[in-house]
């Protein structure tokens, strides 16, 4: 199958991997060292792929593989506070455990699962071909990667980071932290960190620019918008952590003295550095959650998303708002009493919008005709499950009552209600609502019912009994909890404790099913059949093309009319007696879209270059914890790589393929430059 | 548009560096202050030949804009030269600073001091591979898209750096602590 | 056509919404029930662990708790209206084969009026919040100023000479348990001489920072005597987990015994008693890191040279707990282990007000010492708790360790040093 496709090939996308032989290539012309990949099966097309399908494939693959990481992280630091004195786990190991489970979750998980999402959607859903900067967007999957390996190599050269997600300054000095651990936190996130950058780039270019004809921003799909909001987040607060981890690299390698308090440093530089980034942060986790049930729930209760446009500013008003509330993570770290007063009101300020979007979903449901998916159900569950968490926070959004619950057991129910109860449920509702959209088949619904049953009950039962404990008086980050302070009674932390326990492993159970799931769909006897094209009755643009999409997305990019646009051509509303009729089937639409395909569609072609960018990375950051030669090593390949990038035009020579395309003129779809 | 989003990054980038800066500038030994390790007019020249070449740039940028393609390579190359007459002036600068005594690890003022004005080093260095790789790819006729547009980004990429430095240069150097 | 839409959603649904909302108020009334008696179960339980954050013993815990007691109240309230609601709708539409429902895209006036709801609320919440705020980082009004210094992983308190708390004539330095007059404002300056800390007492304050070059204050008060559990809340590395004090307060008249004792001159142990010699085996051993305020060394000419500590050869943070007066303390290591044994703690921790001071005052006697843990952490410390004690992990300190090493004692020489620190009452 060749990279040109003519909408008159019908040979799909294979969904995975498929085997079969690299096609037979005879490329026209070597570009600098290497020459040009153009297989498009095989490993091959996988590992240089630039299309933006793959790429969140591979995203989600990499983020679930962390999940499940830092979920036996969680399980073993269950573990070890199931019962008093725990000893599962040394005081050492507990340490690096929780900072690994939190940054592993935030950074190597949540993020990039969302990014997996925007990747292969927001073309799909604004009806493009691709992203704006296809190369880029496979650089800034391989750097997730390999920061990610990266950062996780420590476990295995003398100890993983053990200074709190949050690594607050002294203690992740090199004198109170003396392993490399933090090292590799610090250059590990830095390297993941361009990802999210280039990728905040690439997407918001990508969605101002590259809009179907007629989708003016206010007709956009409000899961599109959610995640414009995100990279605009990314955008600003990326640089942020960037500056604190270099000040923190050059304080730990290279001696300066940054938060040396010896020298006369301040530490809460850091603190603030790193809220300021981390607030933001907050949003850059849940918002993409919230995106994917602002799509979900209007599909499964047959009915438009209220209020589209209070939903659309409440989303921006979040990400506005999320830059100013930074400090009230500090409330306890001694900020005078006008900046605890202020960042206070802007904390409640904050309520408000997310509160708007509570109502609108549920004002959603209200008067539809529910459908319970299992879809529906994480969908559901997240906003059940987000209320508590936001409410919790209105609790410690009040200052004075904020120095009594910050750094309990309270602060981590709290934001694991928001962060699983937000972000990871929303997850799985965006799963199982968009696997036969890039697999072509459902995921089993029964099994489905399990996982979301199992993990709702599961996620309770872990994280609520953590609002007693905290009020109770448990502290986080603590190796141990001791029967002397456990006290008796209901609240007695004990028995707390082991509920969270059991419910953590239950949790586990229902995540375990969806990978069970995927197998039962997958497996070489299943007898999934192929998913309809149109299976759930959606609203928007990625269901008016084949599932899984051809390489180049639509045939013909259709034309936006409305907000809902797949919706209005299926339905007709009468406006006289509110009653809506079916006028379309999705085959009917989708042939009619293929009868007038677009004739010659170029698309970028695949490249080594983003690869061998991004491993040369990490061959650098072990060269600043090693041995400083390796960062000239690395460093030449950088440049090399950059040159290579800069001499490769983005769009192949049709003569690097075989057959050579017929003449004629390209329809170039994509302005790709860098 | 994708440059614009980019600086806007940058500017946080910097902007925390510059706080940084701020907060530590005041941290030293009474010998090895800003006072004593400033050459302000060494630097007000190398600044004035940063500042000369945004002037190339946009030259660089108009003759693209006229399809001019040997005064388009003429004028980058100059900004790329002006470019690291400024680096090298830097590079001379900062080891004038460490002979008299001034170590990246000497106090927090030198740490924050070289951090800042190093990052913004490397930017115009940056900007100097990106301008010669422009050249490279010109002379081979081979950017990729609308050559003006190319070479309006990178112009945009240096401006930026150059607005970065005049703002560094007024805070560090001419503003006394 | 989106806008015809919308206005015939609102005609019809007008008469359904009032409906619904006379049902919601029933339902309003008796989950807002049904919280406020769980609160009040969750205020009034007696047994409940020592760091309960609900049940406030000073003022400012207190000024702390009415404010969020009815917060709780509130967020309570609204959460169960919000999933009460969401419950009715999934089950009132569900899917039972109803026709495909009105395409309505919202209703601005009730948006406004349901985004302006949550916004009164919580100016509600917020004005009592900012008031609150001011008046807890009121410091003028406190009489007695004690230094709190945060470090890897233990307490240091000391009590400059002041006018203040009654009046004291020379510094005092003690450390695990803070003890404070009962009833009187006290200021506590927090600082630290390594990482951050956080100082946490729940039935007296709002925990705060203590972050190394920086003095932050709290102001504590305690309506009566009693000892009130706290830990370290900010990630302090390796033994976090251990590191814990206690805040002591007792009676003006107790107080004043407690400083007095606190000042006594030294006295040396008996001749010829185990004690003696577990004096020698102290200045042999433990001397270099932790002071006994009066200890002295006579040399054979009759030259008396008193033993100072030096803890800034040894450890990180240059400073190790002063056991001038150990046992007038019932905690060790941070407040992790009891000095006394469960009986005699009972007593103490369980004593009603009138009766706690001279209970604690008693401090550790010979019967009620707990020699078990003692025992252990005097034989190997860093086995007991995890420390950066070990010689081998000095090598990024410059030699120093963070935490007791282990000492390799024999049986005998911990006996006598137990001998020795019972008599330092």
């Amino acid at each position: 199958m060749a990279i040109i496709e003519r909408p008159t090939d019908p040979a799909p996308v294979p969904a995975v991997a498929g085997s079969g032989a690299p096609a037979v290539v005879t490329p026209s012309q070597a570009y600098g060292v290497l020459r040009r990949p153009v297989s498009s099966t095989g490993w091959r097309s996988w590992v240089f792929t630039v299309d933006h399908k793959k790429l969140g494939i591979m995203y989600g693959v990499v983020a679930m593989f962390f999940f499940i990481m830092g979920g036996i992280e969680a399980l073993l630091i269950r573990l070890q506070l199931a019962g008093p004195e725990g000893t599962v786990l040394s005081a050492g190991l507990y340490n690096e455990m929780f900072t690994m489970h939190a940054t592993t979750m935030v950074f190597l998980f949540v993020m990039p699962m969302a990014a997996a999402f925007a990747n292969y959607l927001i073309p799909l859903q604004i009806g493009a071909r691709d992203v704006a900067f296809p190369r880029i967007n496979a650089f800034g999957f391989w750097c997730f990667l390999a920061g990610g390996l990266f950062l996780n190599t420590s476990w295995f050269l003398g100890g993983a980071a053990d200074g709190g997600w949050f690594m607050y300054q002294p203690n992740a000095s090199p004198l109170y932290s003396p392993t490399n651990g933090v090292d590799f936190w610090a250059l590990g996130l830095q390297i993941t960190g361009i990802a999210s950058l280039t990728g905040a780039i690439n997407l918001i270019v990508t969605i101002l620019n590259m809009r179907a004809p007629g989708m003016t921003l206010m007709k956009m799909p409000i899961f599109t918008w959610m995640i414009l909001v995100v990279q605009f987040l990314l955008l600003f607060a990326m640089p942020v952590i960037t500056v604190a981890l270099f000040l923190l690299m050059f304080q730990r390698s290279f001696g300066a003295t940054f938060f040396d308090v010896a020298a006369g440093a301040d530490p809460l530089l850091w603190q603030h550095l790193f809220w300021i980034f981390g607030h933001p942060e907050v949003y850059i986790i849940v918002l993409p959650g919230f995106a994917i049930v602002s799509e979900v729930l209007p599909v499964f209760s047959r009915k438009p998303l209220f209020g589209y446009r209070f939903v659309v500013f409440s989303g921006a008003a979040i990400g506005f708002v999320g830059w100013g509330v930074w400090a009230h993570h500090m409330f306890a770290s001694g900020l005078g009493p006008v900046s605890v007063a202020v960042f206070s009101v802007a904390t409640m300020l904050i309520a408000i919008p997310t509160g708007v979007k509570i109502v609108n979903w549920t004002l959603t449901m209200w008067g539809g005709k529910i459908q319970f998916t299992t879809a529906m159900l994480f969908a559901v569950g997240l906003v059940v499950s987000f209320t508590i968490g936001g409410l919790s926070g209105v609790t410690h959004a009040v200052a004075p009552s904020d120095t009594q619950q910050t750094d309990t057991y309270y602060i981590v129910a709290h934001f694991h209600y928001t962060i699983f109860g937000g972000a990871v449920l929303g997850l799985f509702a965006g799963f199982y609502y968009w696997w036969p959209k890039a697999f072509g088949k459902l995921l089993n619904e029964k099994l489905g019912k399990w996982n979301f049953w199992l993990m709702m009950i599961g996620m309770n039962m872990t994280f609520g009994p953590m609002h007693i404990i905290g009020l109770q008086g448990q502290p986080r980050r603590m190796m141990n909890w001791t029967e002397a302070r456990a006290g008796e009674g209901f609240f007695n932390l004990g028995f707390w404790n082991r509920v969270a326990s059991v419910g953590s492993f239950i949790l586990a159970i229902g995540v375990f099913l969806f990978l069970v799931n995927i197998w039962y769909t997958h497996r070489a006897k299943s007898n999934t059949p192929k998913a309809p094209l149109d299976p759930w009755d959606a609203r928007t643009l990625e269901w008016i093309t084949q599932s899984p999409p051809k390489e180049h997305n639509f045939d013909k990019v259709p034309t936006v009319h409305a907000l809902d646009e797949f919706f209005h051509r299926k339905y007709e509303v009468d406006h006289e007696t509110g009653e809506v009729r079916k006028v379309a089937t999705a085959e009917e639409i989708l042939a009619a879209e293929e009868a007038q395909g677009d004739k010659h569609i170029h698309l970028p072609s695949p490249s080594y270059w983003p690869i061998i960018l991004a491993f040369a990375l990490p061959v650098m950051a072990y060269g600043v914890i090693y041995n400083r030669l390796l960062i000239v090593v690395g460093g030449l390949i950088v440049l090399l790589a950059m040159f290579g990038w800069a001499l490769e035009p983005s769009v192949a020579d049709d003569s690097d393929y075989d057959p050579p395309a017929e003449g004629g003129g390209t329809n170039k779809e994509l302005a790709t430059i860098g | 548009m994708a440059m614009w989003l980019f600086l806007g990054s940058e500017c946080l980038l910097f902007g925390g560096l510059i706080s940084t800066y701020m907060l530590y500038r005041g941290r030293h030994s009474a010998e090895l202050g800003p006072d004593q390790i400033f050459d302000i007019p060494f630097t007000s020249v190398s600044s004035f030949v940063l500042l000369m070449s945004s002037l190339t740039m946009v030259l660089a940028v108009s003759a693209a804009a006229q399809k001019d393609d040997r005064r388009t390579n003429l004028w980058l190359t100059i900004t790329a030269l002006l470019g690291a007459t400024f680096v090298g002036g830097q590079v001379y600068e900062f080891t004038v600073m460490y002979r008299e005594g001034l170590g990246f690890t000497t106090s927090l003022f030198s740490s924050s001091f070289y951090t800042l004005t190093g990052f913004h080093g490397v930017h115009v260095t940056v900007g100097i591979i990106m301008l010669m790789a422009l050249v490279g790819i010109n002379k081979r006729s081979r950017v990729p898209g609308d050559k003006a547009e190319v070479v309006e980004m990178v112009g945009l990429y240096w401006h930026f750096v150059d607005v970065v430095w005049i703002i560094i240069f007024t805070l560090v150097y001419l503003i006394p602590a | 056509m989106a806008h015809r839409n919308i206005n015939m959603a609102t005609v019809r649904t007008v008469p359904h919404m009032t409906r619904m909302s006379r049902r919601m108020t029933r339902r309003r009334t008796l989950t807002g029930l049904g919280v406020a008696g769980a609160a009040l179960a969750l205020a009034g339980c007696a047994q409940d662990a020592p760091q309960d954050t609900w049940q406030p013993k000073g003022d400012n815990a207190q000024m702390i708790h009415d404010l969020q007691w009815p917060v709780f109240l509130i967020a309570g309230i609204v959460g169960v209206i919000v999933i009460a609601v969401i419950a009715y709708v999934i089950v009132r539409y569900r899917d039972t084969g109803q026709p495909m429902p009105e395409q309505t895209h919202g209703k601005p006036a009730l948006e406004i009026t349901l985004t302006i709801l949550p916004a009164l609320i919580l100016v509600g919440v917020g004005i009592p919040t900012v008031t609150t705020i001011f008046e807890l980082a009121e410091t003028d009004d406190t009489e007695c100023i004690i230094n709190v210094t945060g470090q890897q992983w233990w307490w240091e308190y000391d009590y400059p000479a002041q006018d203040g708390c009654g009046g004291i004539s020379a510094p005092i330095v003690t450390s695990g348990q803070l003890v404070m007059p009962a009833d009187t404002n006290v200021l506590l300056r927090l600082t630290s001489r390594d990482v951050i800390h956080s100082f946490w007492i729940p039935a007296l304050n709002g925990k705060k920072d203590t972050v190394p070059g920086r003095v932050h204050l709290l102001r504590m008060h305690a309506n009566e005597p009693g000892i009130y559990a706290g830990q370290c809340t900010e990630f302090c590395g390796l033994s976090h987990a251990n590191m814990k004090m206690e805040a002591v307060a007792l009676s003006a008249e107790d107080f004043e015994t407690w400083k007095a004792n606190q000042l006594e001159a030294y006295t040396p142990p008996e001749a010829g008693s185990l004690a003696a010699l577990g004096e020698q085996a102290y200045i042999a051993n433990c001397a270099y890191c932790h002071q006994v305020n009066g200890l002295s060394t006579t040399a054979p000419d009759g030259t008396v040279t008193p033993v100072l500590a030096n803890p800034d050869q040894f450890v990180v943070s240059g400073a190790a707990p002063n056991l001038t007066h150990l046992m007038t303390r019932n905690t060790f290591a941070g407040a992790t282990w009891d000095l006394l044994t469960p009986e005699c703690r009972e007593r103490v921790w369980n004593a009603p007000p009138e009766e706690f001071g001279a209970l604690y005052l008693q401090g550790v006697t010979p019967e009620c010492l707990n020699q078990v843990d003692l025992r252990e952490w005097i034989r190997n410390a860093p086995a007991k708790k995890p420390m950066y004690a070990l010689p081998s992990q000095a090598a990024n300190s410059g030699g120093l360790v963070r935490g007791m090493p282990a000492l390799g004692l024999n049986e005998t020489q911990i006996d006598q040093i137990i001998a020795y620190l019972l008599e330092r009452n």
